[in-house]
């Protein structure tokens, strides 16, 4: 029998240990802090890299906020508006979908690096789930963002998106069946993707997933620069450098040359253009879906799967996925760096893998 | 007279001084021709003195020189009005760098006690001269523009006249008399550098740019102590800052060239009127579209029954879209029987809506996860996504008048007929109460 008060002297001590008040200080946090070398340093440059892109994305949101307006009737036309007559716009709003594939992309290869590195046991599983839960905010923007345009493939996207939650209910026992049903319908707002939509995605895209963003953000990066970066190799490193200002200055140069690639890649390549015009063109409510409707890259790793496995083994993998990610301090305690980097390159493999071939491999088991 | 004794006795007296003073300076006084370099005893405001000084002169001078050894090719390249402009600005600037070096030069000779300790009265003069000289050059440049334009006519040809022996002030003379106290403060300029350390400027160091590096080591232990440990925090700091001030640079760079296109981005595009006249028709239509939207919504929950198209226009082919009473789409076609085939296009899968094309077998497509659909049972292909059967719709024929002249209900069953008499003026509808039964 576990009294009240050990619980709670637990919790308290569960707590102190990942944020040691005596280290809640300049000196301890940004003077002294030391980043190790070792041939996986530069996974230390992910996460900042993800952040450079959060930061790049509200930039150019912003901008774009002053002339979208997020209405059935003008969502595309203000779109079109931006591209074809504000000066800067087309590049600004390349820029902010350039940049939001970037940005997912680093939040992913952070993720694996760090679960390589084995960076996130005791006293850092705070920061390893508000990182896993960072990653998801990130691609629930993705797919708030990809409405907004009110094109055929956004909302066509956004219906298919929306009726597989609902598909879960099926799975589920008596009464918990209708919470799926009662949770599209709650995002959706309305019998089928409309006003009500837009404006619920528009909401969470713009207001709601930016401040959880953000308030997470703050919780992951405080608890970075609390315990410092994790050792990342099995045998401690012998070299370090100061974070303040070697690794600082190491970053902030790598920010600026990424920018110039982003800057360079949206002034010559709209990101639109890897789709076809009709799927493009505004939506029609009373015409039929046209072909080729597809989520973005970022979610072909569960989509095509989805396409050619029944829905039940996917949702029982992606459960359990999940619960591998939030659960890995606890689960891998014990797994050396080895092993970690051992499931790592097999599970980059198959989301390259199923990324850049995951049509093929479709076409091939279905025709 | 006056102009005789400055342009012509002044300029021949300091050209004979320069270059015999310096000739006998340097063969009797080997060692005292230098800069007299006060490094050793400071060094930062030398830095920021000594290079701006040093980079804007060395240029201007080049300028100068040029302009006046092939006056031919100089004046060819200012006839050119970019090229000119290009010049001008840039000699401008340059003089601006000049005299920001000279006066941190000169702040640093009269503050600093080390320096202090070493000037001589003549550095005086070199850096009161030089003041004057590189000021007048400047005042030029702003008042009396386009110089390196009108030297061709002026000053290069008065030049000229006194290297070669026939001096003519009538070039010059009409001059203003900025210029003409440049020409002047320049001989004497000449006059001086015997004199002076400007001496070393004959001494072009250009095999330093090729020798191997040397390193000055102090051979002091103390000092090396003393110095060895602070090393690396400096080296660090050094790098922040030239971080710090190179992003700073390099966003007050990209700000300066990006500040119009941000600033026209908040302005706002002002747009012709035919550009205006075809946005506000765009955007009409798509307000029309959702217009008509919002009246179906508002028919389907005020209307018992809604035309859906006269029976003539359905066939078995392409079927015709509407919207029934739940806002979905559905499809109109005509059965093999000639009565109509109404049939919902929202696929059963996930809701994307079904193709109008019927194929050779009769079915359907849904293109986002091909699933093929019978019309007439509404059952998908046996592999397909869609496991679900496409419900079929109930409708109503009508004629002209309002009267029922044959019904279907969801569940398929048909009551009255068609005759080829009343099929001509026969409307299909659907209906409230069947879509409630339903």
């Amino acid at each position: 029998m576990i009294s009240v008060g050990t619980a709670l002297s637990a919790i308290s001590q569960f707590i102190g240990e990942r944020f040691p008040v005596d280290k809640l200080n300049f000196h301890s946090m940004v003077e002294k802090k030391e980043v190790p070398i070792h041939r996986m340093s530069w996974g230390y440059y992910t996460g900042g890299l993800t952040m450079f892109f959060f930061m790049i994305q509200v930039i150019t949101g912003l901008f774009l906020l002053f002339y979208y307006q997020p209405t059935v009737s003008d969502a595309n036309v203000s779109v079109e508006y931006i591209n074809k007559y504000v000066a800067g716009g087309a590049l600004i709003r390349n820029m902010h979908a350039w940049s939001s594939s970037f940005m997912i992309l680093f939040a992913m290869v952070h993720l694996l690096t760090a679960f390589a590195m084995k960076s996130f046991v005791k006293p850092r599983e705070i920061t390893w789930i508000a990182g896993v839960l960072l990653l998801f905010i990130t691609f629930t923007f993705g797919f708030t963002g990809y409405l907004l345009p009110w094109n055929q493939i956004a909302v066509n996207a956004t219906k298919v998106g929306l009726q597989s939650v609902e598909y879960v209910g099926q799975y589920l026992p008596g009464q918990l069946a209708e919470v799926p049903k009662i949770l599209r319908e709650t995002f959706q707002g309305e019998s089928s993707v409309g006003q009500s939509t837009l404006g619920r995605f528009y909401a969470l895209h713009v207001v709601i997933l930016p401040l959880a963003l953000a308030g997470l953000l703050g919780l992951h990066l405080l608890s970075v620069q609390l315990h410092g970066m994790s050792q990342g190799v099995d045998q401690a490193a012998k070299k370090s450098e100061k974070f303040m200002s070697i690794f600082i200055f190491k970053d902030l140069s790598l920010w600026a040359t990424v920018f110039l690639v982003l800057f360079v890649l949206a002034a010559c390549i709209p990101f639109d253009s890897f789709l076809p015009f009709p799927l493009l063109a505004p939506f029609n409510a009373l015409g039929s879906t046209p072909a080729g409707i597809k989520p973005e890259w970022y979610f072909y790793f569960v989509y095509y799967p989805l396409e050619l496995l029944p829905f039940w083994v996917i949702l029982i993998a992606s459960m359990v996925c999940v619960s591998i990610l939030i659960f890995a301090p606890w689960i891998f305690k014990g797994t050396s760096r080895r092993t970690l980097s051992f499931i790592t390159i097999l599970a980059s493999i198959y989301l390259v893998v199923m990324t850049l071939f995951g049509e093929q491999i479709y076409e091939f088991f279905k025709h | 007279m006056s102009d005789t004794i400055l342009f012509v006795a002044l300029p021949y007296l300091a050209l004979f001084i320069c270059v015999f003073g310096s000739i006998y300076r340097i063969r009797t006084q080997p060692f005292s021709y230098s800069s007299l370099s006060s490094q050793f005893l400071e060094s930062k405001g030398l830095m920021w003195g000594s290079l701006p000084w040093h980079i804007g002169i060395t240029v201007i001078l080049l300028a100068h020189v040029v302009a006046f050894l092939v006056p031919g090719l100089w004046q060819s390249l200012m006839s050119n009005q970019t090229v000119l402009m290009a010049v001008e600005s840039i000699g401008l600037g340059l003089s601006f760098l000049c005299l920001l070096g000279l006066i941190v030069l000169a702040v640093r000779r009269l503050t600093s006690p080390k320096v202090q300790a070493v000037t001589s009265t003549m550095d005086l003069v070199v850096i009161f001269l030089l003041l004057l000289q590189v000021g007048l050059g400047a005042a030029i440049a702003v008042h009396c523009r386009w110089g390196s334009s009108w030297c061709s006519g002026t000053t290069t040809p008065y030049l000229w006249s006194i290297l070669l022996l026939q001096p003519d002030t009538t070039h010059i003379h009409d001059l203003p008399l900025l210029v003409k106290a440049h020409i002047v403060s320049a001989w004497l300029f000449l006059l001086v550098i015997p004199f002076s350390r400007l001496l070393h400027m004959f001494a072009v160091p250009l095999e330093y740019l090729v020798r191997p590096p040397q390193n000055v080591v102090w051979n002091n232990p103390r000092r090396f102590e003393a110095q060895a440990q602070p090393f690396v925090k400096e080296e660090a700091r050094r790098h922040f800052l030239n971080a710090g001030l190179g992003i700073a640079f390099g966003g007050f760079l990209l700000s300066m060239g990006t500040f119009r296109n941000i600033f026209s981005f908040f302005f706002g595009p002002r747009l012709s009127r035919k550009e205006e006249a075809e946005l506000m028709e765009l955007r009409l239509g798509r307000l029309e579209s959702t217009v008509s939207q919002r009246k179906l919504e508002l028919e389907r929950q005020a209307a018992n029954c809604i035309l859906v198209a006269p029976l003539a226009d359905l066939n078995s082919v392409t079927g015709k879209y509407f919207i029934d009473y739940k806002m979905q789409p559905a499809i109109a076609f005509k059965g093999k029987d000639g009565l109509p085939l109404f049939i919902s296009a929202k696929c059963t899968h996930l809701g994307c809506t079904v193709s109008n094309r019927v194929d050779d077998q009769g079915k359907i497509l849904c293109p986002c996860h091909v699933s093929y659909f019978d019309i007439e049972t509404g059952q998908p292909n046996a592999d397909a996504p869609a496991k679900e059967p496409l419900p079929h719709l109930g409708w109503v024929i009508m004629d002209e008048r309002g009267k029922v002249l044959a019904s279907r209900n969801a569940k398929g069953e048909t009551t009255g007929a068609i005759t080829a008499l009343t099929e001509a003026n026969a409307r299909v509808y659907i209906a409230k109460s069947q879509e409630e039964s339903a």
